[in-house]
């Protein structure tokens, strides 16, 4: 609750003309909306893009904003509807999509202390068929499977942010959830994991 | 063995715990005599032990992420001097287009042309800030304060043409000074105040 007053006195201190509030502003959420729109997109350069984007954007709106939600359900609004453009610009270009120079997978993901390399190859490669799976989702069950579980946003905001009702947030999580069952299944049914 | 009527919703939102403590109560026991959903609540827990484990690998890259708030800056300023660059533009264009619907008519041309540049001359050229002095105050106070207005503004020209001209903050700290250095400027206001300035001058040129 103190955070979403500080959020708000912060904007009001922007609209007031200090800048420096925008740039904590920035400072805190930049992480979030990152790593929300590395998730979405998969690719650390045009996550890194949006991200500039959200911020720019929300820079040249902030002025006329009102608090009717929490800055940040805006701010993921924002990123939110960046995706969805994202994604169309890339279903309309795919022989861009081809080209792109996607960073490999494996830099994704971080290296750490493990002992055994095969052991290690192992775990990212089951870590990167598990985020295929999560990829493989629709984009709306997508966003909200995300936005829910790994942004911590409650139903409601999440409704807030895709601007749809919260039955219908609750619907497209269940059926993410069902569609990862049946793709992850054979996994643990093969004794993969 | 008939399968259980609940809905496998109620198992997926126990399982990701979003389910009130009343209605967390009331299923787990149910969940005490009914296989079937034991069943469901495992599999999605599962599902989510997975997916949670995928997802924690994702890890943000350190750079980018220290380089946000400037690049977030470098592009509100690469859009101003965009929105200026295309306004002088659309200002050239119009007045070429303006010129060219009146080719037939050669006098006709000079007039309106003579007209236009004197109407923009007027506009492009009036004050940014409205004196207000009264008439009781000196010739000598009224210049010193045009004298004072125009450094002040020259000063701001100066300091946002610089801050725009800027392609190498390649620093958090050179940030830190471009921002000190433009310390109140107003980004929204910036447009405005620059396209005034720089279409004037090509305006001057051009004539
Ligand atoms: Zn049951």
């Amino acid at each position: 609750m103190d955070k979403l007053i500080d959020d708000e006195m912060l904007v009001a201190q922007f609209q007031a003309g200090r800048q420096n509030a925008f740039d904590e502003l920035m400072k805190r959420y930049k992480s979030k909306i990152f790593s929300y729109l590395l998730r979405s997109v998969r690719n650390y350069e045009d996550a890194e893009d949006i991200t500039i984007e959200v911020f720019f954007k929300a820079y040249r709106a902030l002025e006329n904003w009102q608090p009717k939600a929490k800055f940040s359900t805006w701010l993921y609004k924002i990123a939110a509807n960046l995706v969805i453009d994202y994604h169309r610009a890339k279903a309309r270009h795919p022989v861009y999509a081809l080209e792109d120079m996607e960073i490999p997978e494996a830099n994704l993901v971080a290296t750490d202390q493990y002992s055994n390399p095969v052991k290690e190859l192992e775990e990212k490669e089951l870590g990167r068929i598990i985020r295929d799976a999560v990829d493989q989702l629709s984009p709306k069950q997508k966003a909200v499977f995300i936005l829910n579980r790994y942004e911590g946003l409650q139903l409601k905001e999440v409704a807030e942010t895709l601007g749809m009702a919260e039955g219908t947030v609750k619907i497209h999580l269940h059926r993410a959830m069902k569609r990862l069952q049946t793709i992850l299944n054979p996994l643990w049914e093969n004794n993969d994991i | 063995m008939p399968k259980c009527k609940k809905s496998e919703g109620q198992a997926i939102d126990y399982a990701s715990k979003l389910l009130s403590t009343t209605e967390g109560e009331a299923f787990e026991q149910h969940l005490k005599n009914c296989s079937d959903c034991n069943q469901a609540v495992e599999s999605f827990t599962t599902v989510l032990n997975l997916t949670d484990m995928a997802e924690k690998e994702v890890t943000l890259p350190e750079v980018a992420l220290r380089d946000i708030e400037m690049n977030v800056y470098k592009r509100l300023a690469a859009t101003q001097e965009e929105s200026l660059f295309s306004r002088v533009r659309a200002y050239f264009a119009n007045l070429e287009s303006l010129l060219q619907w009146h080719k037939t008519a050669a006098a006709s041309t000079l007039v309106i042309s003579l007209i236009t540049a004197a109407v923009l001359f007027g506009e492009l050229y009036q004050p940014e800030v409205r004196l207000q002095l009264t008439e009781s105050q000196s010739a000598d106070a009224r210049i010193e304060q045009y004298f004072q207005q125009d450094i002040q503004r020259h000063l701001d020209d100066a300091m946002i043409t610089h801050h725009l001209r800027n392609d190498a903050w390649e620093t958090e700290s050179h940030l830190e000074r471009v921002k000190e250095q433009t310390q109140g400027t107003n980004w929204m206001k910036v447009p405005q105040t620059l396209s005034f300035n720089k279409t004037t001058n090509e305006v001057a040129k051009g004539y």
